[in-house]
């Protein structure tokens, strides 16, 4: 069994493909995405990426600190087929603004920061409200460009569409 | 009371059915029989799982203003695990293997660990974990803040024991299934299968990427060429067709 086919019956390669997917909007479209209710949020990739092997005898891939996604290995990578395992993305919407480590097969996120607790916490309990707030809208907005990523790859058209673009953008 | 957590990781999970309100008292009286329960004094190694709140870490109060999570409710549970010291062991038998002046049978190794525990680990504390999560009643979503596999156990075992639905982590399958796709979509979800990005060209790997802007200035097949969502298959097929021949 290949490395890309672990977590089959979660379709952990979903999650891979949609962490890919987001790099790919991000470079071509700017990264800004219009989600249900009138949201519009801004999602950009930091400074930590880390590529799926593609069988159990490659190495996987990790690239840290600075603009890992302008350099040549991950160019190399996107090349070769690689799709992102890992990825720290940059959330805003609004004046709030996320950092956190996304984990594509599991859907789970570590080292995440919340934005700043609000200007008119008084108390512990107001900013328990506040940022119980800011967790909820973290996951709703994974959850919904999760949504609008499969909405397109689940598309019949898909694979004469977004699939040759990106493929057309991984070859660059 | 402290605030929540600003930082950290986060594990979702879903569930189906139905479980209380976390507004009525039957919520807060839900979580008191699977509360925590000290072993302090415990004799053996072991672990404890149980319910505690924000506001008490003992699991001896349950009050309904304690899980207050602004736009959720926050749990909270409390794992102490106590075992035995191993550097401890290891001076104790190296102290008795050097009054004997030989090793130790393992026989004489196993008696020496029983004895020792039953010695100490009364005496040891055991160490203490708590783990939070927001709980979206309206949503059936609830967020873990740990990401560790044993937390996300412990935590799927406490919260089947106490509201008897089976939670289900948020992977990208079950959040698919929840997310707004149309019915032949989510069929077709069910049945998806990965896109084999293709490898570059066979045999030139990394050369031919490093070429691959001259390359195509001068119309040969680059890197470009292979990277579609369909050029392996193509490629499996064409050598395939190639075998039947």
């Amino acid at each position: 069994m290949s490395v890309t086919d672990q977590g089959a019956e979660s379709h952990g390669f979903l999650g891979e493909e949609f962490l890919t997917w987001l790099w790919f909007r991000w470079e071509v479209d700017g990264g800004e995405f219009k989600l249900s209710g009138g949201r519009v949020v801004g999602v950009a990739i930091d400074d930590f990426l880390s590529f799926a092997a593609l069988t159990e005898d490659e190495t996987e891939q990790t690239l840290r600190r600075g603009l890992p996604t302008r350099t040549a290995e991950a160019r190399t990578a996107l090349r070769q087929g690689h799709r992102l395992r890992k990825a720290r993305l940059l959330i805003a919407e609004g004046d709030r603004q996320w950092t956190g480590t996304l984990d594509g097969p599991t859907l789970t996120m570590s080292g995440v920061k919340l934005p700043d607790d609000a200007e008119e916490c008084e108390s512990e309990s107001d900013r328990t409200e506040d940022r119980a707030a800011n967790w909820l809208a973290l996951h709703e907005i994974v959850q919904s460009l999760y949504g609008l990523f499969l909405k397109e790859r689940l598309d019949k058209e898909y694979r004469s569409s977004g699939a040759e673009a990106q493929a057309a953008w991984m070859a660059k | 009371m402290a605030s929540i957590r600003k930082s950290g990781g986060v594990a979702p999970f879903f569930w189906q059915g139905k479980i209380l309100d976390p507004r009525d008292d039957a919520f807060a009286e839900s979580l008191a029989p699977h509360r925590f329960r000290t072993i302090e004094n415990a004799a053996s190694e072991e672990i404890s799982t149980g319910w505690v709140t924000p506001a008490d870490p003992t699991g001896d109060s349950f009050a309904i203003e304690d899980l207050e999570g602004g736009v959720g409710t926050w749990l909270r549970f409390r794992v102490d695990k106590k075992s035995m010291p191993m550097k401890w062991l290891q001076i104790h038998r190296d102290a008795a293997e050097k009054a004997r002046g030989k090793r130790l049978s393992a026989k004489e190794r196993r008696e020496l660990k029983e004895d020792l525990m039953d010695q100490l680990l009364p005496r040891v504390l055991p160490t203490i974990t708590l783990v939070d999560a927001l709980l979206f009643h309206a949503r059936k979503t609830v967020l873990l803040f740990a990401t560790s596999k044993s937390a996300k156990e412990a935590f799927s075992k406490l919260f089947f024991e106490t509201f008897t639905v089976q939670l289900e982590a948020a992977d990208p399958l079950q959040s698919g299934l929840r997310a707004d796709i149309s019915p032949d979509q989510r069929h077709a979800l069910e049945r998806i299968e990965p896109i084999r990005w293709s490898k570059s060209a066979p045999g030139d790997e990394l050369a031919s990427i490093a070429s691959a802007g001259r390359a195509a200035s001068e119309g040969a097949p680059t890197a470009r060429d292979h990277v579609t969502p369909d050029a392996v298959s193509a490629e499996d097929h064409a050598r395939d067709a190639e075998d039947d021949q």
